[in-house]
C-alpha cells in the first residue's frame, strides 16, 4: 500500500514552493477583464459588510468603538502544567475519560451545535418529557454499543470499580437525566443483584442487565416512606402451597414513587417489602418482579403512571406502581441476608434485624458516592464557564477613556469565585479519598464508608447548589441561557440535596454516629480510633490571640481550628444529649431535641475531613509551581471554613481574629488571580461540554451566525 | 524550507499589503511531507536534539498557520501528505483537486501523525479521523472535500483563474474570498468504491476504546461480510507498527478534546520521546525498511500490541526528562486580531 508512497523524494515540499501573496493595490483592480464579474464580486462585499458591519472605509473605526473578544488562553499564563494538575484531581483512568468524552461529541445524538466555531454537545432540554426521555434511552444505546459499559457487572475487582466511577463522571458532565438513567439500572437494580442477590442471580441476570437486554429499575420509595426505608408499607407474603411470594400495595401511601426508569422503559424492578411469614414480620426484604414484557406492556396486576414534569431531570422516566397481589417464583427473593424455604420457613444468617437491614442498606452507599462526586463535576463545568466568562468580559471603566475593567480584576468578583474555586479543589481530593475507601473497603470500613460518603455527599451538593447560584449569578443574564448550561444545572441537580438520604438526616446520622464514638471510647477507657478523631486524644489545640498572616496560612494552625471546632461541638453536643436523656427523654427524642448541634457537628465533621484530604495530596507533590498553587488553595479553602458563622458563634475566633481571617483571604484571592485559567483548566472538562458563553460569546450571538 | 516559511509567514502577518497567502507546490505534488530521510540522518550525527530542533520549527510553524491572522489559500493540486498537510490544513481555506491525494502515512514508518493531525484528524465527522490516521489510507479531492480535508473542489485547469481573481480581489474577508472560490467549483462525485461509503463500519469499529480492541471489531465485521476492503484494512494495521498505533490512536482521542496548541505541544513531546527511543526505535527501523533500504520489511519492537502496556504509552505523553529539553514553545499571538475561526481553535 506504500509502495508508492514516498517514491516522491521525501525533501519538504517535494519541489520548492511558489508564494504567491496578494499585495495589489486598488487601482489594478480597474484591470479586471471580466467587469461583470467585478461588479459582483463588489456586491458581495458591500451586501457582506452590511452583514458584518466590517466596510474597509470605517474598520478602524469600527474596532474602536466595539468591543472584540479576546481569547484568555492568548493573555494568561499558565505557571503550572495544567495535565499533572488534572491527573491530580481526575486522578484515574484519563484516558478512558477522553474517550467516551469523543464517544459523546462525535455523535449527532449528543447534540452538536455550531456556536463561534466551535462544538458544543448538550442535550435539548427544551424538548417535551416524552422526547428527552427517548433521547436518554438512545444516547445509553449508543455507548452500549461502542462497549462503554463492557465488564460493569460482570467483571470484578478495583479496576473495573475506578473505571465505572469514570464513567459515571463524564456521563454526569453531560448530562444528569444520563447519569441518573445509567444510576438506577447498573449500581440500584444492578447492584441489588448483586450484593443482595446469590450466585443463581448473578448468573441469571448480571449479564442481561450489563448488555441491556433487560431493563432494570428499583422501587424502594414510596408515597409515604422515603429516608425512612424502614417505615415501607408493601406487603409480601408466601404461598407454599405455589412456592410463589404475593406482593401487594395494601394502601396508597404504599405505592412506590420516583421510581427511575419506571415510567416508560424499565422490564424488571426490585421490589423492597415488609415481609410476612406466618403472620409475623421479618422486615424489609428485595424481591426481584418483572413490570413490562419484551414488547413493552405492563404485565398484569401491576398498575404504573408516570410522575409528570419535574424541575430537572425530565431525560429519567419517574414512575408511581401499585402491586395487585403480584406473584412471583420463591426464587426471586434476593436471599443474601435471609431467605425462605420452599415449605415457608424464615431462614436467616443474622438473627438481629437492625444488622439484617444494615447488610441490606450497605449497597445504597455506592449511589451516595457517586451522587457526591458528580456534584463535584457539576462545580467545575459552572466554575470553568463562569471564570472563562469572567475573563472576557468587562464592566465599567474606572477612569473616562479608560478600557473597562474586566469582571475578574474586580476583587469582589475574585472573592466570589476563588472561594468557590478553592472549595471544588478540596472536595476533588475528598472524592479521591471517598472512591479509594470504597473500592479497598472491608468488612471493618463498611460504618467509615457509611459516615464518611453521608457526610460528604451532604456537603458536596450542598456546595455544589451553593457554587452553581453564585456561578449564573456571575454569568449574569448569560447564566440564564439553557445552551450556557449554568443555571440549568441549577434545576438538574437540585435533587441531590435529598436523593439517596436527605442532606440534613444524613448530616444528624454523622453526629449521631460520632457521639457512639464517642461513648465507647469513654466507656472502655479507650482512645478514639478512626474516622480522623485521633486528634480527641491529644490535648486541646490552642488558638493564638492575634492571628498573623503566616500563622492563617499554615497549615497546622488550620488543621488546629478545624480540629478544635470538631472536638468542642462534640463534647457539646454529647453533654447535651445526656442532659436531655438525663431528663428522663429517649435517646432518639435527645437526638432530636439536639438538632442544631447535630448540624454543626456534622458541618464540622465534614469541613475537617475535607481538609486532611486535601493536606494529603499535597504532601505527596514535591517541591514546585503545582505544591505552591496548592498550598495557596488549601489556605483559602481552610479560611472560609474558619469564616463559617459557627467559630465566632461558639467563640473559637475572636471578632480581631474573624477580621484577620477575611483580609487574609482577600489576600489569597488576589495570589490566585494569575492563576484563575489555569485552574479552570486543569478540570479538564473538554470546551464541548462548557457553554458557549464561556469562549467567543460575541461570535457565537453574532448576526452571521445566529 | 520550514524556517523560511516562518520567516515569510511572520513578516506576510505584519505587512499591510499582504491580504491573504496562498500556498501552492510546483511540480506534481503540493508537498510529500517532511525530510524524514535527512531527520534521520541528523539524529544518527548530532542525536535527538537535531530531530528536535527540525520538529520544534516545523510545529510552530503549523501553530503560526493555525492561528494565522489573515486568511490562508492552499492548492493541493496533487500529493498531499504528512509534513504538506502541517503546512495546510490549519489554513482557513483548502482546494482539494482531481489531482489530490491526502494521506498520513506515519503509522507505516514507526511515527505517529504529527504536525497537528491530532487536531485536524479528531475534528472530521465521527471516527474517520481515527481511520485515516491509523490505517494511513489515502484520500482523493471528492473524499477529501466531503469529510471537511477540504474547503473547495475545484478542477485543476480553473487553478489559474481562482488565483488571478484572489489577486484580484485584493481581500482579507473569509466570506468573500470563499464566495470567489466558490466560483470555480465543481461538483465532485465520491468514486463508487470510496471509503466514505463505509462510515457506519468505520464507526463501529474505529470508536472502540483500544486499537485491539478496533482490531477485533473489524475482525467480527469480516466474518459477518466478506468484505476486501475490510481485510485490506486489517492488513494495513498488522503491518504498522504496534507502538505507533498505540500512540496515534491515543493522540487523536486526546487531541478531540483539546485546542490546537495543546495538540502541537503534546506532539512536540511525543515526537521527541520517539526519536530519543526510549521505548522502542520503531521511528529509525520504519525509515531503515520504507526509505533507506526499501525491503519493507521493518521489524517492529515491541513487535505485537499486547506487549505494550498502557503505561509505556503514558509515558509518550510525558514530559523529557532531560536537564535542557523544554516543552515547546509556541509563538506569541496576542498583539493580533485574531479572526473568529482562529479563537475557536484556540
Amino acid at each position: 500500500m506504500y509502495k508508492d508512497l514516498y517514491h516522491v523524494q521525501l525533501k519538504f515540499m517535494s519541489s520548492s514552493s511558489i508564494f504567491s501573496a496578494n499585495t495589489k493595490t486598488e487601482s489594478s483592480k480597474n484591470q479586471n477583464p471580466n467587469s461583470k464579474m467585478e461588479q459582483a464580486f463588489k456586491r458581495t462585499q458591500i451586501l457582506t459588510n452590511h452583514l458584518l458591519q466590517s466596510s474597509p472605509s470605517s474598520q478602524t473605526l469600527s474596532s474602536n468603538a466595539c468591543l472584540s473578544y479576546s481569547p484568555p488562553e492568548l493573555s494568561e499564563n499558565y505557571a503550572f502544567d495544567i495535565k499533572d494538575m488534572r491527573k491530580l484531581i481526575d486522578r484515574h483512568n484519563l484516558e478512558e475519560r477522553d474517550w467516551l468524552f469523543g464517544l459523546m461529541k462525535q455523535s449527532k445524538l449528543f447534540n452538536p451545535k455550531v456556536r463561534g466555531g466551535k462544538v458544543f454537545v448538550s442535550p435539548d432540554y427544551n424538548q417535551s418529557v416524552e422526547q428527552q426521555r427517548e433521547m436518554t434511552l438512545k444516547r445509553i444505546e449508543y455507548l452500549l454499543e461502542k462497549g462503554a459499559f463492557k465488564g460493569w457487572l460482570t467483571e470484578k475487582g478495583e479496576d473495573i470499580e475506578m473505571r465505572k466511577f469514570a464513567g459515571f463522571e463524564v456521563c454526569s458532565i453531560y448530562d444528569h437525566s444520563l447519569f441518573t438513567k445509567l444510576g438506577v439500572h447498573f449500581f440500584l437494580w444492578g447492584g441489588a443483584i448483586q450484593f443482595f442477590g446469590t450466585k443463581h442471580h448473578h448468573d441469571k441476570w448480571l449479564r442481561d442487565t450489563e448488555n441491556y437486554s433487560i431493563k432494570g429499575c428499583f422501587a424502594m420509595t414510596e408515597l409515604g416512606h422515603g429516608s425512612n426505608v424502614r417505615g415501607i408499607e408493601t406487603v409480601t407474603t408466601y404461598d407454599s402451597n405455589t412456592g410463589e411470594f404475593v406482593i401487594n400495595t395494601p394502601c396508597e401511601s404504599a405505592q412506590k414513587y420516583w421510581i427511575g426508569g419506571a415510567a416508560n422503559h424499565a422490564t424488571h424492578t426490585v421490589v423492597f417489602s415488609q415481609l410476612y411469614i406466618n403472620g409475623t414480620n421479618q422486615g424489609v426484604h428485595a424481591f426481584i418482579v418483572q413490570i413490562r414484557d419484551a414488547d413493552g406492556n405492563i404485565c398484569p396486576n401491576i398498575r404504573i403512571v408516570d410522575c409528570g414534569h419535574k424541575i430537572g431531570l425530565n431525560g429519567v422516566d419517574n414512575g408511581q406502581i401499585w402491586f395487585d397481589n403480584v406473584r412471583v417464583p420463591r426464587e426471586n427473593l434476593l436471599n443474601s441476608v435471609a431467605d425462605v424455604s420452599p415449605d415457608g420457613k424464615y431462614l436467616s444468617s443474622i438473627e438481629n434485624p437492625d444488622q439484617r437491614f444494615a447488610a441490606f442498606m450497605a449497597p445504597l452507599t455506592v449511589g451516595r458516592i457517586n451522587i457526591a462526586i458528580s456534584s463535584v463535576y457539576q462545580s467545575k463545568v459552572a466554575l470553568a464557564t463562569s471564570i472563562r466568562y469572567a475573563l472576557t468580559r468587562r464592566a465599567f471603566s474606572l477612569k473616562q477613556n479608560e478600557p473597562e475593567v474586566l469582571l475578574l480584576d474586580y476583587p469582589s468578583h475574585q472573592c466570589r469565585l476563588f472561594p468557590l474555586v478553592a472549595k471544588t479543589y478540596a472536595m476533588s481530593f475528598a472524592a479521591n479519598y471517598l472512591k479509594m475507601l470504597y473500592v479497598k473497603r472491608t468488612p471493618q470500613s463498611n460504618k467509615t464508608i457509611h459516615i464518611v460518603s453521608s457526610s460528604f455527599k451532604a456537603t458536596f451538593t450542598w456546595n455544589n447548589m451553593q457554587i452553581l447560584q453564585e456561578c449564573r449569578e456571575a454569568c449574569g443574564g448569560q447564566g440564564l441561557k439553557t445552551e450556557n448550561r449554568v443555571g440549568q444545572l441549577k434545576g438538574e441537580y437540585d435533587v441531590q440535596s435529598t436523593f439517596e438520604g436527605d442532606n440534613l438526616i444524613l448530616m444528624q446520622q454523622v453526629s449521631k454516629a460520632l457521639f457512639a464514638e464517642y461513648m465507647a471510647a469513654q466507656k472502655r477507657n479507650k482512645v478514639f480510633k478512626g474516622l480522623g478523631l485521633e486528634h480527641m486524644n491529644k490535648p486541646c489545640p490552642v488558638i493564638p490571640l492575634q492571628l498573623t498572616s503566616t500563622t492563617l496560612q499554615c497549615s497546622q494552625f488550620q488543621m488546629d481550628a478545624l480540629c478544635l471546632r470538631e472536638r468542642d461541638l462534640l463534647n457539646r453536643f454529647v453533654a447535651d444529649v445526656s442532659k436531655c436523656k438525663a431528663k428522663g427523654e429517649s435517646s432518639e427524642q435527645a437526638f432530636m431535641m439536639c438538632y442544631q448541634l447535630a448540624q454543626d457537628l456534622g458541618k464540622a465533621f465534614s469541613d475537617r475531613a475535607i481538609f486532611q484530604t486535601f493536606v494529603d495530596a499535597e504532601t505527596t507533590l514535591p517541591a514546585g509551581s503545582l505544591k505552591d498553587v496548592l498550598g495557596t488553595l488549601r489556605s483559602l479553602y481552610a479560611l472560609i471554613c474558619i469564616e463559617d458563622v459557627s467559630f465566632l458563634q461558639y467563640g473559637y475566633l475572636s471578632v480581631d481574629n474573624g477580621a484577620n481571617a477575611r483580609r487574609e483571604i482577600t489576600k489569597l484571592c488576589t495570589e490566585l488571580r494569575p492563576h484563575a485559567l489555569a485552574l479552570v483548566s486543569s478540570f479538564g472538562i473538554p470546551d464541548a461540554f462548557l457553554g458557549p458563553i464561556a469562549f467567543n460569546w460575541i461570535e457565537a450571538n453574532a448576526w452571521s451566525s445566529v | 524550507m520550514i524556517s523560511r516559511l516562518l520567516e515569510l509567514f511572520l513578516a506576510y502577518e505584519e505587512d499591510p499589503n499582504v491580504k491573504l497567502v496562498m500556498l501552492k507546490g510546483e511540480g506534481r505534488a503540493f508537498c510529500a511531507g517532511g525530510d524524514v530521510v535527512a531527520v534521520v540522518h541528523d539524529i544518527w550525527a548530532g542525536g535527538w536534539r537535531a530531530g528536535a530542533n527540525f520538529f520544534m520549527k516545523e510545529f510552530s510553524l503549523n501553530y503560526l498557520m493555525a492561528t494565522y491572522s489573515k486568511p490562508q489559500v492552499s492548492i493541493l493540486n496533487g500529493i498531499v501528505m504528512g509534513g504538506g498537510n502541517g503546512v495546510s490544513m490549519h489554513g482557513r481555506f483548502r482546494v482539494a483537486t482531481e489531482n489530490s491525494v491526502f494521506a498520513m502515512p506515519e503509522t507505516a514508518l514507526g511515527l505517529f501523525p504529527d504536525v497537528g493531525a491530532s487536531y485536524f484528524l479528531s475534528r472530521l465527522p465521527g471516527f474517520f479521523g481515527e481511520y485515516v490516521g491509523l490505517t494511513g489510507a489515502r484520500l482523493d479531492g471528492a473524499e477529501m472535500l466531503a469529510c471537511g480535508l477540504a474547503t473547495h473542489f475545484v478542477p485543476s485547469a480553473k487553478l489559474p483563474m481562482v488565483e488571478v481573481a484572489l489577486c484580484d480581489a485584493d481581500s482579507s474577508d473569509p466570506v468573500i474570498i470563499s464566495s470567489i472560490i466558490d466560483q470555480y467549483c465543481e461538483k465532485s462525485s465520491l468514486k463508487e468504491q470510496t471509503v466514505y461509503n463505509r462510515l457506519d463500519v468505520i464507526d463501529r469499529c474505529f470508536s472502540q476504546r483500544t486499537v485491539e480492541e478496533i482490531l477485533s471489531a473489524l475482525e467480527r465485521e469480516v466474518v459477518d461480510q466478506r468484505d476486501g476492503w475490510i481485510s485490506a484494512t486489517i492488513q494495513t494495521l498488522k503491518k504498522a507498527s504496534p507502538t505507533s498505533l498505540k500512540i496515534s490512536l491515543r493522540s487523536i482521542r486526546v487531541g478531540r478534546v483539546q485546542g490546537v496548541g495543546a495538540c502541537l505541544t503534546r506532539e512536540y513531546r511525543m515526537v521527541c520521546h520517539v526519536m530519543r527511543g526510549e521505548f522502542s526505535n520503531d521511528f529509525l527501523e520504519g525509515c531503515r525498511a520504507i526509505l533507506l533500504d526499501k525491503d519493507k520489511n521493518p521489524k517492529w519492537e515491541p513487535s505485537k500490541l499486547e506487549h505494550i502496556a498502557d503505561t509505556t504509552v503514558d509515558r509518550y505523553f510525558s514530559k523529557v526528562k532531560d536537564e535542557d529539553w523544554e516543552d515547546l514553545k509556541l509563538p506569541t499571538r496576542s498583539k493580533f486580531n485574531l479572526p473568529p475561526y482562529v479563537i475557536a481553535k484556540l
